[in-house]
């Protein structure tokens, strides 16, 4: 009996064995014969490519995630219109994650296996710049000032280095206050329209709510540029001076200073938090009534309607100060590099900034940086349509190669300031000393 | 050993040639690489054409604030973990090993830690200590300890403590089943003969066990060490080096310099201060046990 229990588990055994081998050659055979069908195409279009006529395999990297509306009306709508339009040229378009893109880009350069176009994270547009791998767009396309002129000043200055553009602005963006409008109605505040109404809303909304839980007036989930710029610019202080050379009597100006002192201050009085690593997430915070102000970007909408979708907020624009109401300018740009099939890629970025296209991907929830676009009924139906206004006085962060780092010591010296180990004046005037430095170095 | 006739050489080195192809091209050749690396200025502004700067960027890691805060944090992360670890393990399967019923349920339920993923421990600690978190939750609304939430991991040695509690409960599981293993070849007539000449309980620990597992005690010691060094998944989601840089350990310290600030010549020379470090670590380590195991 118990060789013949043996013998039936080893028959098991190895049927089971059997069944996976053969599971994973069919698995095998799919994927290779989806392979061939792939190698079929590239060969196809490599020889096309190496046909006397002029035809041009353009590569298109991006971060569209794969399965977005914006992916889809890329490849559904948008290129198989450009290729109708342009015969000859076929677009090789490319996903990849945010962050492996900038870095795939950095690995490129390096093996000289650039795309043709890319869409770029304009905070990485200085970086490339200084590498070198941009092609100054001004300089080489007879036809630059009229495509820029259609589009956004503001946008546009997110690609513009030492008075050369590098890139097309594709999409932009900016945050504004969003506001739970029950908490402010309980407290009696109103919205806050200037800075000083803004530090006192702070103090009002902040305390405690019926469950005994802490609240919070405002929530900034980070110290660094991106956070703290529509504060410093809106008092009317600023990082750099006009040409991105120095910092001295900017950084460390007093009315930057006083943006960073009025954050440490509220800080102190418990009305304002979210850097710390403790905190309650930003949209979690905001959708249980825990902040009650915040500045955000259009993506927030979204986000909201899907996790909190009883929360009642609105949205006003940047409380203004000195300085007026200066939000910080996101967004991506279209480049190409030196390497590419440069006519092509500027037929291929002049359609991908022309009001159809913009328009396509405003109802995807993309803000067009199309002038054109701008004025479409699409955009002034779209949930960003509030952002628009912010957008006309928004600024780019400075647009210089070590940004990143100057902006890693601004959150470290804010960080400092809101901690109580320094004051504002010493912290930022350390700190411009430091970025004299690096400025120095561009 | 058979000596080698030339058929056979070329058949060796056939059979070799492949490991050594990945070794050559996934290993040796990046840490040349990097060696080179090290004395580049190598950074985004010179990225094609790097300019040798001798020991320069050596000269910056080890002038830097911020790395001489992350290499303190990572000594008092792995003189804090390794101990403990190895004490608990060491503990942990010495009671497993005495008992008769139940051994199994309790290698696994120690083991589970080990095999759990770093990334959702870490998260699941992060949530228990988060200023809105569950131990806060417990302490003001359950026991009433304190009515105001402590800020776990809004400072340096809070949010560094969370992470070596994270790194010692996980590693005790990998450091029961390693002693476990030891404490079996202890041979069992040493125990007996030791308590027939009127040893104690503690006595056969320092005189029986501890000098059967010695091999082992060496072993964990300079793997855990190593490890200790190479903690970056906890601290990275935990606090991510917040605030400022305070919680940095040299690894997310490295791969902020390269990756978020673009100093890949600083990282390279940075890596290989730590590779150094860690070497003469692991020397001092089996000397000192050699010196031990010769008296």
């Amino acid at each position: 009996m118990k060789k013949c229990s043996g013998r039936i588990q080893t028959a098991i055994l190895s049927a089971a064995m059997c069944m996976a081998l053969a599971g994973s050659m069919t698995a095998g055979a799919a994927e290779s014969s989806v392979k061939d069908e792939d190698s079929v195409k590239t060969q196809a279009s490599g020889t096309e490519a190496a046909a006397p006529s002029e035809e041009v395999t353009l590569n298109f990297w991006h971060h569209y995630s794969a399965q977005s509306p914006e992916n889809e009306t890329l490849m559904n709508d948008l290129i198989p219109k450009f290729e109708k339009e342009h015969p000859g040229i076929t677009v090789n378009a490319v996903s990849h994650e945010w962050a492996d893109l900038h870095d795939k880009i950095l690995i490129s350069a390096q093996s000289d296996t650039l795309p043709d176009v890319a869409r770029l994270d304009s905070a990485w547009v200085p970086e490339f710049q200084k590498m070198g791998i941009l092609v100054p767009l001004n300089q080489e396309m007879s036809d630059f000032g009229d495509v820029s002129g259609g589009l956004l000043e503001s946008a546009m200055t997110t690609a513009q280095i030492g008075g050369d553009s590098y890139a097309l602005a594709l999409n932009t963006n900016t945050k504004i206050l969003y506001y739970n409008v029950q908490g402010l109605k309980d407290a009696g505040v109103d919205v806050p329209k200037t800075m000083d109404e803004f530090a006192e809303a702070c103090r009002k909304l902040s305390g405690t709510n019926k469950n005994g839980q802490q609240v919070w007036g405002y929530d900034e989930p980070g110290l660094s540029g991106w956070n703290l710029c529509p504060f410093i610019w809106s008092m009317g202080g600023a990082i750099t001076n006009e040409d991105q050379t120095k910092a001295t009597g900017y950084l460390n100006g007093e009315k930057t200073v006083a943006a960073i002192q009025m954050f440490a201050d509220l800080a102190k009085e418990g009305a304002i938090t979210g850097w710390n690593s403790g905190d309650i997430p930003m949209t979690d915070g905001f959708g249980t009534g825990r902040y009650m102000m915040l500045l955000e970007g259009p993506w927030k909408v979204s986000e909201l309607a899907g996790a909190y979708p009883d929360l009642e907020y609105a949205v006003a624009p940047v409380p203004a100060g000195d300085g007026g109401s200066v939000s910080v300018l996101g967004g991506e740009d279209i480049g190409m590099f030196k390497s590419a099939h440069k006519d092509a890629a500027w037929k291929f970025m002049k359609f991908m900034t022309s009001e159809y296209a913009q328009e396509a991907m405003a109802k995807c929830g993309q803000i067009p940086c199309n002038k054109e676009a701008l004025e479409s009924d699409t955009v002034k139906k779209a949930d960003f349509a509030p952002y628009i206004e912010q957008l006309k006085t928004a600024k780019s962060r400075p647009t210089v190669a070590s940004w990143s780092e100057i902006d890693s010591k601004l959150s470290e010296a804010v960080t400092g300031v809101v901690n109580g180990d320094t004051t504002a004046q010493d912290a930022m005037d350390q700190l411009a000393a430091e970025v004299d430095e690096l400025l120095a170095e561009e | 050993m058979m000596k080698l006739k030339g058929w056979n050489k070329v058949r060796v080195l056939a059979l070799l040639l492949p490991g050594l192809l990945i070794f050559g091209i996934f290993t040796f050749y990046p840490i040349v690489r990097l060696f080179w690396m090290s004395f580049f200025k190598w950074d985004f502004g010179s990225f094609f054409d790097q300019k040798f700067i001798g020991f320069d960027n050596y000269r910056t890691v080890l002038g830097d604030e911020n790395f001489r805060v992350a290499f303190a944090n990572t000594i008092v992360y792995t003189l804090v973990t390794v101990p403990a670890q190895m004490m608990l393990g060491l503990f942990v399967a010495m009671l497993i090993n005495s008992i008769t019923h139940a051994k199994i349920f309790f290698r696994v339920a120690y083991y589970l830690p080990v095999i759990t993923s770093w990334v959702i421990a870490s998260l699941v600690f992060k949530y228990v200590f988060n200023t809105e978190g569950m131990l806060n939750y417990f302490l003001t609304n359950v026991v009433h300890v304190t009515s105001q939430n402590v800020h776990w991991l809004d400072s340096r040695w809070g949010g560094m403590t969370v992470a070596m509690l994270l790194g010692i409960w996980k590693g005790i599981g990998w450091n029961m089943v390693v002693f476990l293993a030891a404490l079996q070849q202890v041979p069992q007539s040493l125990y007996e003969s030791a308590s027939m000449d009127g040893a104690g309980a503690w006595q056969r620990f320092v005189h029986v066990t501890l000098p059967g597992i010695r091999g082992t005690i060496l072993f964990a010691l300079v793997m855990l060490t190593i490890g200790g060094f190479n903690v970056y998944t906890s601290t990275k989601l935990i606090t991510d080096g917040k605030p400022g840089h305070a919680t940095e350990v040299v690894l997310t310290w490295m791969y902020y310099k390269a990756f978020s600030s673009g100093k890949f010549g600083y990282s390279a020379a940075l890596s290989f201060i730590i590779a150094l470090v860690l070497a003469v670590l692991a020397v001092v380590q089996f000397g000192l046990m050699q010196r031990k195991e010769d008296d």
